[in-house]
This record gives C-alpha cells, sequence and structure tokens, in this order.
C-alpha cells in the first residue's frame, strides 16, 4: 500500500488506475485508503452531467472535456452506465464518443457499471470522485446513466449538476417538470441545430420563471456538441456558477452537508448489515421474521421488537460491562 | 413501353380460374397434405414467411404486364437490358489489391490474362482512411488488406500497361473522402496520358456509410459533409465522365456489418434517393446523372430470396425514378448492379466448402441479372486470396457462364409461383423500410442519430446468437460439425517491404515536387470546403502539383471537423 | 469479482460487427465491458491503465496483427499493466505461434462460441487473482 500511495503522490496514472480498481470492487485495500488524511482534499470542482437517453451527453462531456484540457487543467472523467440486471454484465459506451480525448494527457476517464444502484450512478462513485479529488484533479465531470427518469445521485455528489436535453424531447421534459427545477444549475439544448431547439428554450424558461426567484438564475445554454458550437458559453457559465458557489459560501456548505450525508449514509448500510447479522445469530429473532415471512405476525409491531430487543442488548451491555 | 396498355388491371390469372385453385387447394390441405406439412413456420432468412406449397393463387393480384413486363423494359423485373446475357455476359470482376501500386499492377496483368474482363482494385486502410503510407497512424497497415495510393504517381504505376479506355477500372474507394481524391488522380492520369475522360469506363464505391455507419474509425468526417463529397463525385462524374459509374450504393458492406436483405437493398435505395434529391438542389436535372447511379448487392445462402432480391431492387428503383423524381430517360429508370458473393458466410472451417456456398450464391446473382460479379475465394477467412483461389473464383464464374447454360434465356425463374410472390413481398417489404428511414428524417439524419448503428449491432447480436444456438445452421459448425481439427490452407502473404518502398517513394515525391504550388491548391481547396461549389476540379488541381492523399484529406478533416461515431 | 474487458479495434481496422458482437455478448456473460471502437497501442493500453482492465481484447481483420499486436503487450509490460492480452478476428494460423510468443494470451477465429472466450477470461483472471 506504500508503494501505491507514493506513486500516486508522484501522479503516476498506473498507481491512480490501480487505487480505482480498489475503490471500485471495494476492496478492504481501498478502505483503508480512504481513511487517509491525504485523501480528504475537497478542492476538485464536480460537475454532474446528466439527462434522458439519446441526448448526447457523452458527446457533450467529451468536448467539454477538450476544452477545459486547453485551459490547462487536469480532468477526471467518470461516466456511469448501467448493469444488466439479469446477466450482472455491462457494456460501457460513453468513451468511444470521447475518442478525441485518448491523447491528451490531462484527461483520465473511469467508467462505471451501476452494479445494482438505482439513482443513476454507481454505489461507488462518491468514493471514486474522493480518489480523483485527491489526485488534484481541477475538475470532475460526472456523467449519470441516463435512462429516463431523474437521476438524484448525482445531487449528493456534484457541485454544478447539467441537465442535457435536445429538441423533440418536450414530452420527456414534461415528465421531468416535477423534479427538475430543484436538480439542474445549467441547462443544455444538444444537438439545436435540429428543428424546435428554439421551443425547448422557452419552455425551459417559463418552467424556471414558475419556479420562482432564486439567487442564481440556472441558464439556458444551445450547444450542437458534435460541432463544438455552444461549448465555450457553456463552460464560462460552469465556471461563473463555481464563482457563484465560492461567493455565497455554497461551496464550502455543500462541501459539509456532503460529509454529513455520507456519513449517515455509512451509518445506515453498516446498521442494516449489522442488525442482519445479529438476526440470523439469534434464532428467536429469525423466527420471528419466519413468521413475518409467513403472514403470522405483522411487520409493523415486528420491527419495533426486533430493533428494542437489538438496544436494550447493546445497553446491557454497555452497562453491565 | 409495357405500360402504354390500358389502365384496366389484366390479372396473370382469370379469376374464377383463382378461386377454383383456392378451393382444391383446401381440399389439398384437408385430404393430402393433411399432418404432412412439418411443424413450426418457416422463414426466410429476411423474415418473410414462406409456405410449403405455392400456387397461382398466390399471386393473383399480379399484372403481367404492369408488374413483371418485359426484359429491358419497365418496370425492369426481368431484367435492364432486352437480351441479357446473350448480348454481354456479366463481367468477371476479381478485386486484387496489395503491397504497391507495381505489385497490384502484377496481378492484374495475371487476371486479365486469365479471362478477367476488368480491373477492381481494393486500397489498403491508409488510403481509405486518408493517411498517407509515411503517417505514423498507417504503420502495420501499408499494402497490407489493399494497395497503397499516396500520389498520382501511384495511379500512374497501378495502370501502367492497362488499356484504361478499353477495359473498365473497378476502384474500391469505400469512402466518399477516399473517392474524391482517388477518382481525380485517376481522372488526371487519364488526360496526362491523353486519353479524353469520356473514354473512361468503371465504377467507384462512394458511399458515406461506408465511413460513418459501416465502418468504424478513428477521425470520421461527419456525415453531412461525407454525404456531401460523395455528392461531389456523382455530379462531377455525371458532367466529364460519361461512362463511369461515379457511386456503388454499398449494400454489400452493410448486409457484411449486418443487416437483413431488405435493409440491404432499402438503405442503399434511400442513399440514391438523398443524393438525386441534393443534385437536384444543385440545379442538376434527373436524367442527367440518374443513370450512372448503379448499386452493390450481397448474395447469401438464401437462393430463392436473394434472387427475389435482386429482381424486387430494380422494381422499386424504377417506381423512385418514375413516380417520385418523374425520371424521362429510360437509362434513369434501370438499376444495374454488381454483385459480390458474402465473405460472412464463408467458413475457416472445412474451407474447401466455402467453393460450394460461393457457386451458389454466384448462381443466384446471375440469376438475379447481376451486371458484374465477383466470387469470393475459399480461403478469404483466413486472409486476401492467393492467386491459386482467385483462379478458383473466376474459373467458378466461368462455368456459371459456360457450362450450366443459364445465360441463355433471360429471368428463367419469372413465373415461378414461389418466386413471383417472394418478388411482390420483398418490394413491399424494401419499400416499407425506405419510409422508415424517411420517418428518421432521412439517411443522413438515421445516421447522425446512430439509428442504423442500432440496427446493425442489434442484427449482427442476434445473428451470433442464433449461430449459438443452432437456430441459424452453418455446416461444418453447428451442423454437421466438423472433425477435422485444421485443414492447412496456404496463406497469401503481403509483401513486407511495400511499407519501406512506398515511403521511399514518398520521400522522393516530397522532396521533388514544387512545394509552394502545392500548398497553393491546397489553400484554395481549402476555402473553397466552406463554399457551395462542387470540390472535384479543385481535388484534380492539387493531385496534379503531386499533393498526398493524405494532405488533401488532412484538409477535409480539418474543414469539416471530426465526427464521433455513435456506437453502442 | 466483476471482470472488466477493454475491447478495441486494432488501429485502422474499419470492421467493428465481431468487436461490438464479442463485446455484447461478454456483458451477457456478466463481464463489465469498456467498448474503444478504433485506438492505437499506446491509446489502449492507457485506458486499460484508467479501467483498471483485467482483460484487453483487441480485434483486427486488417492484416495488422503481427505489428500492433505485440506492440499492446510490450507497451503494457513498460507501464507496468498485467492485464491479460487477447486477439480476435481473421488471423493465419501460421501468425499465431508468433503472437503468444509475443505476450498474445489466446487468439480466437471468427468461429469461436463466444462461451470458450468467457470461460478463457475467467480461468486466467481467476488464477491471476489466485
Amino acid at each position: 500500500m506504500e508503494d501505491l500511495i507514493g506513486s500516486f503522490e508522484k501522479k503516476d496514472n498506473v498507481s491512480l488506475g490501480k487505487m480505482l480498481k480498489e475503490v471500485e470492487n471495494q476492496t478492504p485495500l481501498s478502505l483503508e485508503i480512504l481513511k487517509l488524511s491525504s485523501f480528504r482534499k475537497g478542492k476538485a470542482h464536480i460537475i454532474g452531467v446528466t439527462g434522458p437517453p439519446g441526448s448526447g451527453k457523452s458527446t457533450l462531456v467529451g468536448k467539454m472535456c477538450k476544452k477545459l484540457a486547453t485551459m490547462d487543467l487536469r480532468i477526471g472523467v467518470v461516466c456511469v452506465d448501467p448493469t444488466s440486471p439479469f446477466t450482472k454484465g455491462a457494456l460501457l459506451g460513453d468513451r468511444i464518443r470521447m475518442q478525441e480525448l485518448a491523447k491528451l494527457p490531462n484527461v483520465f476517464i473511469k467508467s462505471l457499471a451501476t452494479r445494482g444502484n438505482l439513482g443513476g450512478l454507481a454505489s461507488s462513485t462518491a468514493d471514486i470522485v474522493q480518489v480523483l479529488d485527491a489526485y488534484e484533479m481541477d475538475v470532475i465531470l460526472i456523467e449519470t446513466v441516463g435512462v429516463g427518469q431523474i437521476e438524484f445521485d448525482v445531487l449528493g455528489v456534484a457541485d454544478t449538476v447539467l441537465l442535457v436535453s435536445v429538441p423533440g424531447l418536450g414530452d420527456t421534459l414534461q415528465t421531468l417538470k416535477a423534479g427538475i427545477m430543484e436538480i439542474a444549475d445549467i441547462y443544455v439544448i444538444n444537438q439545436a441545430d435540429r428543428p424546435g431547439a428554439d421551443e425547448s428554450v422557452k419552455d425551459l424558461n417559463l418552467m424556471v420563471k414558475e419556479s420562482g426567484k432564486r439567487e442564481w438564475s440556472p441558464p439556458i445554454h444551445k450547444t450542437v456538441a458534435t460541432q463544438d458550437s455552444g461549448i465555450d458559453e457553456l463552460i464560462h457559465d460552469i465556471t461563473a456558477h463555481k464563482k457563484y458557489l465560492e461567493r455565497s459560501g455554497l461551496w464550502k456548505e455543500k462541501r459539509q452537508t456532503r460529509n454529513v450525508t455520507r456519513l449517515y449514509s455509512m451509518i445506515e448500510s453498516l446498521l442494516a448489515q449489522r442488525v442482519e447479522d445479529h438476526i440470523n445469530r439469534e434464532e428467536s429473532l429469525k423466527a420471528k421474521v419466519q413468521d413475518v415471512m409467513k403472514g403470522e405476525r405483522d411487520p409493523y409491531t415486528t420491527s419495533h421488537e426486533i430493533v428494542d430487543r437489538l438496544i436494550a442488548k447493546h445497553n446491557s451491555y454497555q452497562y453491565g460491562g | 413501353m409495357a405500360n402504354n396498355t390500358t389502365n384496366q388491371e389484366k390479372k396473370l390469372f382469370d379469376h374464377e380460374v383463382v378461386q377454383e385453385i383456392e378451393a382444391q387447394k383446401k381440399r389439398w390441405q384437408e385430404n393430402t397434405l393433411k399432418g404432412k406439412d412439418g411443424e413450426g413456420q418457416y422463414y426466410s432468412d429476411s423474415g418473410i414467411p414462406i409456405n410449403l406449397l405455392y400456387t397461382p393463387d398466390d399471386i393473383k393480384d399480379v399484372d403481367y404486364l404492369k408488374d413483371i413486363g418485359f426484359s429491358g423494359e419497365a418496370p425492369y423485373v426481368r431484367g435492364v437490358y432486352p437480351n441479357m446475357y446473350r448480348g454481354r455476359l456479366f463481367t468477371v470482376r476479381q478485386i486484387a489489391g496489395f503491397g504497391t501500386p507495381e505489385d497490384t499492377n502484377e496481378r492484374f496483368k495475371f487476371l486479365l490474362k486469365n479471362g478477367a474482363t476488368g480491373t477492381s482494385v481494393v486500397l489498403d486502410l491508409p488510403t481509405i482512411r486518408g493517411y498517407d503510407s509515411d503517417d505514423p497512424e498507417a504503420e502495420g497497415h501499408v499494402g497490407a488488406a489493399g494497395v497503397a495510393i499516396d500520389s498520382i504517381e501511384d495511379i500512374e504505376a497501378l495502370y501502367d500497361g492497362i488499356p484504361i479506355e478499353e477495359v473498365s477500372s473497378n476502384i474500391v474507394t469505400h469512402l466518399p473522402s477516399t473517392t474524391v481524391v482517388v477518382m481525380a488522380m485517376f481522372a488526371a492520369h487519364a488526360e496526362k496520358k491523353g486519353i479524353p475522360l469520356e473514354k473512361l469506363s468503371g465504377t467507384n464505391q462512394n458511399d458515406f456509410l461506408m465511413e460513418t455507419a459501416i465502418g468504424s474509425s478513428l477521425e470520421v468526417l461527419p456525415p453531412k459533409a461525407s454525404f456531401r463529397l460523395q455528392c461531389d463525385a456523382i455530379e462531377y462524374a455525371s458532367k466529364n465522365m460519361p461512362r463511369w459509374n461515379p457511386v456503388s450504393y454499398n449494400g454489400y458492406n452493410l448486409r457484411e456489418a449486418g443487416t437483413t436483405a431488405v435493409q440491404e437493398v432499402a438503405c442503399a435505395i434511400a442513399n440514391a434517393i438523398g443524393t438525386s434529391e441534393e443534385l437536384i438542389r444543385r440545379g442538376n436535372k434527373i436524367d442527367d446523372f440518374a443513370k450512372r447511379l448503379s448499386f452493390f448487392w450481397n448474395l447469401f445462402n438464401d437462393f430463392f430470396e436473394e434472387i427475389a432480391k435482386c429482381r424486387a431492387s430494380r422494381l422499386v428503383w424504377h417506381e423512385v425514378m418514375k413516380d417520385r423524381f418523374n425520371a424521362q430517360h429510360p437509362k434513369s429508370h434501370l438499376m444495374r448492379f454488381h454483385v459480390q458473393t458474402a465473405g460472412i458466410t464463408l467458413t475457416k472451417v472445412e474451407p474447401l466448402n466455402n467453393i460450394a456456398r460461393s457457386a451458389i450464391q454466384g448462381l443466384a446473382a446471375v440469376l438475379g441479372g447481376a451486371q458484374s460479379l465477383h466470387v469470393d475465394s475459399y480461403d478469404e477467412a483466413y486472409s486476401a486470396p492467393t492467386e491459386e483461389s482467385a483462379l478458383i473464383s473466376i474459373r467458378t464464374q466461368q462455368i456459371i457462364q459456360a457450362e450450366t447454360n443459364v445465360v441463355n434465356t433471360v429471368d428463367p425463374l419469372a413465373g415461378s409461383y414461389f418466386v413471383e410472390k417472394l418478388t411482390q413481398d420483398m418490394a413491399q417489404r424494401i419499400r416499407d423500410y425506405i419510409a422508415e428511414i424517411e420517418s428518421k428524417g432521412g439517411l443522413v439524419a438515421a445516421v447522425e442519430s446512430g439509428w442504423l448503428h442500432r440496427e446493425i449491432s442489434d442484427f449482427a447480436y442476434q445473428m451470433q446468437k442464433d449461430i449459438e444456438d443452432g437456430k441459424h445452421k452453418i455446416v461444418g459448425l453447428n451442423y454437421f460439425p466438423t472433425e477435422q481439427s485444421q485443414t492447412k490452407v496456404e496463406v497469401f502473404r503481403y509483401p513486407e517491404t511495400a511499407e519501406s518502398r512506398q515511403k521511399e517513394k514518398l520521400e522522393k515525391l516530397r522532396k521533388k515536387r514544387d512545394k509552394e504550388k502545392v500548398e497553393r491548391a491546397l489553400a484554395v481547396l481549402r476555402q473553397k470546403c466552406h463554399e457551395d461549389v462542387n470540390l472535384m476540379p479543385y481535388i484534380k488541381e492539387a493531385v496534379l502539383e503531386y499533393a498526398t492523399l493524405g494532405e488533401i484529406e488532412e484538409v477535409f478533416r480539418e474543414e469539416f471537423g471530426l465526427w464521433q461515431f455513435p456506437l453502442a | 469479482m466483476q471482470i472488466k474487458v477493454v475491447m478495441a479495434k486494432l488501429g485502422l481496422d474499419i470492421h467493428w460487427r465481431g468487436a461490438l458482437v464479442v463485446s455484447r455478448m461478454l456483458r451477457d456473460e456478466g463481464m463489465e465491458v469498456v467498448y474503444l471502437g478504433n485506438q492505437f497501442p499506446e491509446q489502449i493500453v492507457d485506458a486499460a491503465i484508467q479501467e483498471g482492465a483485467d482483460v484487453i481484447g483487441l480485434s483486427t481483420l486488417g492484416g495488422n496483427h503481427l505489428t500492433l499486436g505485440p506492440k499492446v503487450v510490450q507497451i503494457a509490460k513498460e507501464k507496468g499493466v498485467d492485464a491479460l492480452v487477447i486477439m480476435g478476428g481473421v488471423i493465419p494460423e501460421d501468425d499465431i505461434p508468433l503472437l503468444k510468443e509475443a505476450g498474445i494470451s489466446e487468439v480466437f477465429g471468427p468461429e469461436t462460441r463466444i462461451e470458450s472466450i468467457a470461460s478463457f477470461i475467467r480461468s486466467e483472471v481467476n488464477q491471476s487473482i489466485a
């Protein structure tokens, strides 16, 4: 591990790749790495890109990246694709839309499969981002799965969220509307050379206005990613959003909230695991679960009984020594 | 013309006769056939249900004069020429191309001496992809799967001693970006030799699908740009090279990549429709160029479906030209096509079986009325053909020509209830798929959105599953699997020295040419990329100054930008 | 453990059917497949580093197997990547020993069943972990 961290600190991409692989597979070694204080930097600007399928997210991320790379920034890209629930396999196809990044030394791309996680990201995403941040990336772009519904996970990870849509996906926008206003800091109408682009912009404008006055009013951009058009303006607003976050104190606040959220979610999963282990060890509890399974006992009472029992046992252990 | 008859439809069979046949068929099914009709459904390779027996009632709506007609007349189902192979046998075309132009020139001479009636050249990957032989990206590819062409000097060497004003020259340029450069070199070389452009006959492949959907690559031009170059070449030839086919809409490679026979034909025709619309927008008349549009089909093993495809494609093309574009010249209405047998159906196991497969496919092509033919060699699942295997391919075609007598009568399968019915079914499915493409905004849009790539990928994936499940039978592989371990096949070796020889020539060329003139010609071309003009004359100027293929295509890449292949 | 495969078309070769079908079918076999499209050896190895690939799959029908295939192995070694390198496509029988000598673990011809590729990968990858 020392060797790995040593070469990691020397900015050796091979060691970064190896470390990410550990983290992706949530190995014991990866937990040791993530505990290190040098892995709590919080410096990178984390940009989430979400949107429905076919909106050209990957191409857009690729072009943004190319532009950012010319600004002498170090960039990490995390692309997420769905895992097949049947075979557990995944085809990770985002990278092919970013072929022109292959020769850029300051761009590092990691493709992740969701591995059963439903919120639009892989469950390891936050950890992956943490490692990329520790590697002193200036910008980390996260591309969500994009399967249609709103993918809220990205809100918990990113500082700036882009919602990408395309003309003609008006219906999709409507269905997204319920949660759309809360999700995005910047809207992008990609493939804006297609008919209906201006209407989409108008619709979005209306929706943004309806959502009430806010300190940061989400701008709406038209891009044609395949032709590099509108990218400069988009980058400009992403930078502006970062400045706004810093100025308003949100930059720090978001990070703090994120830290606490991560703590709580870890506590949650840890507890769940411990409770399950305990039930499996204690025959009387196991029997209760069996009864619920058969429908002979109700889950409301039983859940209270189990938790009460565990806490009581834990307290007696504490006080009784 | 066949459609000079009255408007009243004349059915092939009398109504009463059909009714009687239908009644008798029912009886036959219930009494004679009963319980013997086999289990399950039968389908053609493209999914058309196939009946156990066809009778006149299956084609009861067919009007012979309107729907089938005579050879050399509308609707051209029976063939594009009145006398078909009695007038001119199909051209025996065998592709050659490896090493340097000098190497391929030798193979050309060998094939011509043995009865090939035209040359057909395939280019190496760097040439197809627009890189010179000394480009770092070209390493390992120079002269490997085709011949390397860097400058007009290479074209001169390739056709040295070949009477290009007499034998036709097929140049498998694949991509429009390659086509415009190589075609300009070919034309310029002919003029230097004193051969007028009107005398040149031959074909380029020139299909933007090849650049943007069929073949994957780094550094692909956007579909719109590739389509523009495709149209530039066609427009230039229609004005200057009246005997040249500046396009061969490439159903072939589309099918190899993964489509049905229906999709193959529909995409190619949709591309021709798009081309026609663009050339008309530029102020050309349909009859100025339609007669120079040619097609390229791939014939698999589903014998009757492939024959029906050939017939149906002529029918649909005629409809498109007549009804949609109101073309007047009879030649605009007739679809001429080249056939190559299906490389992807050839097996690596028991390779000699491939001779049988190719012969069956080649026979289907002739029964389908192909204008020219390439029969794949049995060793293509191993490498490029050896001289010996290429000769077997020629001999196969000669056997069809001279020993089977199938060329003596026109469209011999016409009138078969089954073949006529299948022809009608194929035609309808082709029309429907063209309509589907148009509902996506036309072929260029269908490529831009990645729709076509998904169609191809899904087909190829399903096919592989069907092969592994044994649903799609392949002899020696999943049907009577071979017991032979490995057949020793003599493998053709690409000349290893090609890369260094080609690089040497390039180095000399770069030294001796007038650098300033090259740069000036390229600067003009660069500027013209952004104007609504045909680029061919400017490319020709550049090649005459010895600008290389890679330099010209670099201009395209810089000016048109690059496109990311929408694959997943 | 999930097996991760980086799949690429080697260099300029244009035939994508095989590589994509194999990618989709390895996914069906439960693997995570990163499809790169066409790339050159240096970039293929970089992608394998970034993705933490257990396997690098190279596909070619372009006749470049002997030049570019071994180059992938060589660059991988230089950079300290220990992924398994396998190859598929139209490759003459006589060249297979040369490729293996150069460090390509296995070469699969056009008629290989996907199961045999998958089981080869599984056994090799599991061995290297154990």
